[in-house]
C-alpha cells in the first residue's frame, strides 16, 4: 500500500491502478506525464478534463460504463457511465459493487469462501 | 497524581505501567464510575465531575430492564470496563432496580484483585443522599488509587485498538498504513493490535481472510461480515447510505470497498489470529486480532475497551476529536489540512507520508510515540477531557432475526 | 409542599412569538453529534442561563432512524420552554449541524468543531453564540403574563406496569388529565409499550375511525415487534381500560410518531416511544409539553433539560426509600394536589428533580448502529 507519487500533485497505490488520487486541488487541463512508473495503463500523458479536489480520484485511462474501477490493485466500483481519461470519478459515475441489499457477494469476493449465503426475510 | 511520570526504558518496546492484582499492566489510572443503567447516568456523572480529575465516568443510555439476547453484551462490556487494567478501582451505580446485577458486576470485577464498590440510588435514599454517599466511596477509591506507581513493562503486555472515524481519502493512503506499520512492530514485540468496525471491511474482507490465522477464524471473519451486511438489509436499510458518509464522501472516498481497502491497513500484514465478539475479552500476546463491532466510533472504541486495550490508536482525515474515559485515544491523520487546522485535537501528522516521508519511518514514529502515552504522555483528546463512551444495543428485531431463542 | 393556588388562577409563563406559553426560559445548547456533546456540556457550563442536551446519535445514521433524531432535535428546540438555541456540530456527521439549525423557527446560532479549527475554538464560539441568545432570553424574563390551564400541554408517562402504578398512579394522573381537558388545555402521552398489545382495541381508544386506523397502524409497526419487553409483557396480561384509565379513557384524538409536534386543539393526543422514561421524556418535549408527570414504580429519578418532570410512585416501598426525589406520593394525594404541583411548577416553583438538578436527555433509535 505504499503508493507511487507523480510530481508531488497525485498518488497512484498500485501499478494495476485505473485511477489517481489528487494530493491537492488540481485545476482542469493539469498533465501529468505516466511513463517510466511502469503503470498498467501504459505511458501517456493524462490531462484533467475538470477540477479535482484534493483526496478526490480522476482516470488514468477511457473507463467504459460496466467497467470495474481499481484502487490499490483492487475493485473500488464499477462505472456507471463512461468516463474519459482525466475526468474526476466520484458518486456521479461510480457506483459499489457491493453492500446491495439482497444481491450477492460482488467483485472482490471469493466464490469458494464458504460464506453463508443470505437467506430470505431481509427487507 | 498526575501523569507526568514519562520515561522510558532502556529497549524500544518498553514503558512504565500500572502493574494490577491480576498481572495485567495500565496505562492510566483511573477510578471509574459505572452506571448499571440509564437511570443511573446522571448520577454517575455528577459524581465524576465533582472529584479530582481522574475519576471518570462512563454513562450510557441502556434501559433497566434489557431483552435478555442484549443482556449479555451489556453486562459484558460494563464489567469489562471495569476489569480494564487502567481501572485502579470501581463504583458501581445503579437505580436498584436493574434487570442486571450490580453486585455480579462488582464481584466480577473484584475478582482481578481491584477494589469495587457499588452504590444503589434506592438504598441511599435518594439522589442527594446517593451523590454524598458516592463522593465518600469515590475518596476511598481515589485514596487506594494513588498508591500505585508506574513499574517497568513492555509492547508484550499492551493492547493496542486501532480505529479509524471522519475518514477521507487520506486515511487509506497515509494514517492507515503508518498505523499499519505500527501495528506489525507492536505484534512483532508480542503485542496484540486490534481492529473492528466490521462494515468496513466489506469489499476487502478477503484480504483478511487470506490472512487468517485458520480456516475456523476465517469462517468466523467472514461470518461476521455477513451478519453486518445482512442486518442493514433486515433493518430494511441499504448500507450505501451510511457507508461511506457524506463526510467520507466530501473527502474523496467513493465506495464502500474503496474506503474499507484503505480501513484494513490499520491493521498492518500479520496473520489475523481470532475473531473476537463485541466486548469480550482480548487477548494479551495475541497479534493482529478482530472484534465485532458496527462501524459507529464510539461504540466501537468502546467495545475494544471493555475486552481490555489499553490504548486507542485512532485515524481521521477529517478531524475526529472524541475521546474516552478510560483509554487514551491517540488521534493520527494524513490529511494536512486538517492537521493544520485542528492541530490541537491532533496528535500525530501522518501526512508527511503524502509529502514523501516513508510509511515505515512515520510507522517507527507512531510506535514510539505510542509507547510514551503508555507510560504516560498525554493525548490531544486527554488534554481537552473528550471522553465519549457508548454500548452498542442490539435492536430487537435484530435479536429475532438472529435466532435468540430466549 | 407546593404553595395553594386554585386552578382558575393559573400560572405566570413566559409569552412566546406564535409558540404556545413557556414555563422554563432556557437557552439550549444542542450537539447535533454525540462527538460534539463535550463541547456542548463546555459551552453550557460557562453561560448561566444555558441547559444542555448531550446525545449519543447523529453519526452514521441513515434513513428513517436519521429522520427520527434530527426531527426530535429539531422539535425539542421548538418547545415552549426554550428561549434560543445553539446548535453544536462536528462537521463531518450525518446529521448536518449548519442545515438543523437553518430549520428552526426560534432564535438560533451555530458552530461546528472542524469548522471553527478545534474543540477550543467551538467552545469559545459557542460561548459568544450564547452570549448573543441570552439577552432575548432575559427579555423574556420580564414578558410575564398570566396563563390557565387551557395554555398547557400536559405530558404524562409511566415507565412500568406494577399494580401500584396502574391502580394508584393511572386514577390519579387520569383525573388531572381530565381537569387539563376541561379547561381547554391539551396532554400528550408518552409511550406505546402498553398499547402495543392492544391494537385490536384502537378502535375503543380512539376518537374516530381515521385515528383508530393511524393507531393500529403505527402499533402494528412498532419496532420492537420480535422481542417483548418487559412492559410490553405486563401491559399484555392488563386490560386496556386499565392503562388507558392513565389518561381517563378520553377517546385519543391523534397519534403522533417520535419527535413530532402535537398539533391537535384539545384532548388527548399520545405518542409513540420504545424507550424508558429518558427518551419518553423527550418525545413529549419534542411534542410540545410544558410539564412532564412521570409515573415510576422504580423511583427513576432524573428530570430532563428541557422540561420540568413531576415524579409520582403509587409504590410506598418507593415513596419513601426516594422521599426526596418523588414529588407526589399518589396514594396519598387528592386531584387538586395535583393540580395544584403542576400550576405551581408552571409558576416556576421547582420539582423534586429540579432540586437536585440531574438530567438525562436520550434519544430514541429508529434502526441499529452500522
Amino acid at each position: 500500500m505504499k503508493g507511487i507519487t507523480i510530481d508531488e500533485a497525485a498518488i497512484v497505490m498500485a501499478e494495476a491502478d485505473t485511477v489517481a488520487t489528487a494530493l491537492d486541488d488540481l485545476e482542469a487541463g493539469r498533465e501529468f506525464a505516466l511513463s517510466g512508473y511502469g503503470f498498467a495503463v501504459g505511458e501517456h500523458t493524462v490531462a484533467l478534463t475538470e477540477p479535482v479536489a484534493f483526496g478526490h480520484k480522476f482516470a488514468l485511462e477511457p473507463i467504459a460504463e460496466g467497467d470495474l474501477i481499481r484502487k490499490y490493485d483492487e475493485v473500488v466500483g464499477e462505472a456507471t457511465r463512461d468516463i474519459e481519461a482525466g475526468e474526476w470519478v466520484h458518486t456521479h459515475n461510480v457506483e459499489s459493487t457491493r453492500a446491495r441489499p439482497g444481491t450477492d457477494d460482488g467483485a472482490n469476493a471469493d466464490s469458494e469462501d464458504g460464506r453463508t449465503p443470505t437467506t430470505e426475510g431481509e427487507r | 497524581m498526575t501523569d507526568s511520570e514519562v520515561q522510558r526504558g532502556p529497549d524500544d518496546h518498553s514503558f512504565r505501567g500500572y502493574r494490577r492484582a491480576d498481572g495485567r499492566v495500565g496505562v492510566r489510572n483511573v477510578v471509574a464510575v459505572i452506571p448499571v443503567s440509564v437511570t443511573a447516568s446522571a448520577v454517575a456523572e455528577r459524581l465524576a465531575d465533582d472529584a479530582v480529575e481522574w475519576v471518570r465516568a462512563t454513562p450510557h443510555q441502556m434501559p433497566l430492564d434489557p431483552p435478555e439476547g442484549a443482556r449479555d453484551q451489556i453486562e459484558t462490556v460494563l464489567e469489562g470496563i471495569g476489569a480494564n487494567p487502567n481501572v485502579a478501582g470501581a463504583l458501581y451505580v445503579s437505580l436498584g432496580t436493574e434487570r442486571i446485577d450490580a453486585d455480579a458486576l462488582a464481584d466480577g470485577v473484584a475478582a482481578t484483585g481491584k477494589p469495587v464498590e457499588a452504590l444503589t440510588i434506592r438504598e441511599a435514599g435518594g439522589t442527594a443522599a446517593a451523590l454524598d454517599a458516592g463522593a465518600e466511596a469515590v475518596e476511598r477509591l481515589t485514596e487506594e488509587a494513588r498508591d500505585a506507581r508506574r513499574e517497568q513493562a513492555d509492547a508484550s503486555e499492551l493492547v493496542v485498538a486501532m480505529e479509524c472515524g471522519g475518514s477521507d481519502a487520506t486515511s487509506g493512503i497515509a494514517a492507515n498504513p503508518a498505523v499499519g506499520n505500527a501495528c506489525d512492530r507492536l505484534v512483532a514485540a508480542g503485542g496484540t493490535g486490534v481492529i473492528s468496525e466490521t462494515p468496513e471491511f466489506i469489499g476487502a474482507e478477503h484480504i483478511l481472510a487470506d490472512r487468517c490465522a485458520s480456516e475456523e477464524v476465517r469462517e468466523r471473519l467472514l461470518d461476521a461480515v455477513d451478519r453486518r451486511e445482512r442486518m442493514a438489509g433486515l433493518m430494511g436499510v441499504d448500507f450505501r447510505g451510511a457507508q461511506p458518509s457524506p463526510g467520507n464522501q466530501q473527502g474523496g472516498l467513493t465506495t464502500i470497498e474503496e474506503k474499507s481497502l484503505g480501513a484494513i491497513a490499520k491493521g498492518g500484514t500479520t496473520p489475523l489470529r481470532d475473531v473476537i465478539s463485541y466486548g469480550y475479552r482480548l487477548p494479551l500476546g495475541g497479534g493482529f486480532v478482530v472484534m465485532d463491532s458496527p462501524g459507529y466510533d464510539v461504540e466501537s472504541v468502546s467495545g475494544k475497551v471493555a475486552g481490555g486495550a489499553q490504548v486507542v490508536v485512532f485515524t481521521t482525515g477529517r478531524g475526529s476529536t472524541t475521546g474516552n474515559p478510560i483509554a487514551p485515544v491517540l488521534k493520527v491523520t494524513g490529511n494536512p489540512n486538517t492537521y493544520e487546522r485542528m492541530t490541537d485535537n491532533m496528535d500525530v501528522d501522518a501526512s508527511r507520508v503524502l509529502s514523501g516521508e516513508s510509511v515505515d519511518a512515520v510507522g517507527a514514529a507512531l510506535y514510539r510515540h505510542i509507547l510514551r502515552v503508555a507510560g504516560g504522555e498525554l493525548t490531544a483528546a486527554e488534554r481537552h477531557r473528550m471522553a465519549e463512551f457508548a454500548i452498542n444495543d442490539i435492536p430487537p428485531k435484530e435479536l429475532a432475526a438472529l435466532g435468540d431463542p430466549t | 409542599m407546593t404553595p395553594e393556588m386554585d386552578a382558575t388562577q393559573g400560572f405566570e409563563g413566559y409569552a412566546r412569538d406564535e409558540r404556545a406559553p413557556g414555563v422554563r426560559n432556557t437557552v439550549v445548547v444542542l450537539p447535533s453529534v454525540i462527538c460534539s456533546g463535550v463541547v456542548a456540556e463546555s459551552i453550557a457550563e460557562r453561560v448561566p442561563e444555558a441547559t444542555v442536551t448531550p446525545h449519543d446519535h447523529g453519526c452514521g445514521q441513515i434513513g428513517a432512524d436519521k429522520d427520527q433524531t434530527r426531527r426530535t432535535l429539531r422539535h425539542v428546540s421548538e418547545n415552549p420552554n426554550v428561549a434560543g438555541v445553539v446548535v453544536v456540530g462536528l462537521g463531518c456527521e450525518t446529521l448536518d449541524s449548519e442545515a438543523l439549525a437553518a430549520d428552526l423557527s426560534v432564535p438560533v446560532r451555530q458552530t461546528a468543531i472542524q469548522t471553527a479549527g478545534g474543540t477550543d475554538e467551538a467552545i469559545e464560539e459557542g460561548i459568544a453564540a450564547a452570549a448573543e441568545l441570552v439577552p432575548d432570553a432575559r427579555e423574556g424574563e420580564t414578558k410575564h403574563e398570566q396563563f390557565t390551564l387551557a395554555d398547557l400541554t400536559l405530558g404524562v408517562t409511566v415507565s412500568d406496569l406494577a399494580d401500584s402504578t396502574v391502580e394508584t398512579v393511572n386514577p390519579a394522573v387520569g383525573a388531572l388529565v381530565r381537569r387539563v381537558v376541561d379547561a381547554g388545555g391539551r396532554v400528550v402521552v408518552g409511550g406505546f409499550e402498553s398499547l402495543a398489545p392492544h391494537a385490536d382495541s384502537a378502535t375503543a381508544l380512539t376518537v374516530d375511525a381515521q385515528t383508530a386506523d393511524a393507531l393500529r397502524g403505527a402499533l402494528e409497526r412498532h419496532p420492537q415487534q420480535g422481542r417483548p419487553t418487559p412492559l410490553r409483557r405486563s401491559a399484555g396480561e392488563r386490560d386496556p381500560t386499565d392503562i388507558a384509565l392513565l389518561w381517563d379513557h378520553d377517546p385519543l384524538v391523534d397519534v403522533l410518531a417520535y419527535g413530532e409536534t402535537a398539533t391537535h386543539d384539545s384532548g388527548v393526543a399520545v405518542v409513540g416511544s420504545t424507550g424508558g422514561f429518558e427518551e419518553t421524556a423527550t418525545a413529549l418535549a419534542a411534542s410540545g409539553a410544558q410539564i412532564v408527570v412521570h409515573g415510576t414504580a422504580d423511583g427513576v429519578p432524573t428530570g430532563h433539560p428541557v422540561v420540568p418532570v413531576l415524579k409520582l410512585t403509587g409504590d410506598p416501598g418507593t415513596a419513601a426509600a426516594l422521599a426526596d426525589d418523588i414529588d407526589i406520593d399518589a396514594s396519598s394525594a387528592g386531584t387538586d394536589d395535583l393540580v395544584n404541583a403542576v400550576l405551581a411548577t408552571a409558576d416556576g416553583a421547582e420539582t423534586a428533580a429540579e432540586r437536585h438538578g440531574l438530567t438525562s436527555f436520550a434519544v430514541s433509535r429508529a434502526g441499529p448502529s452500522l
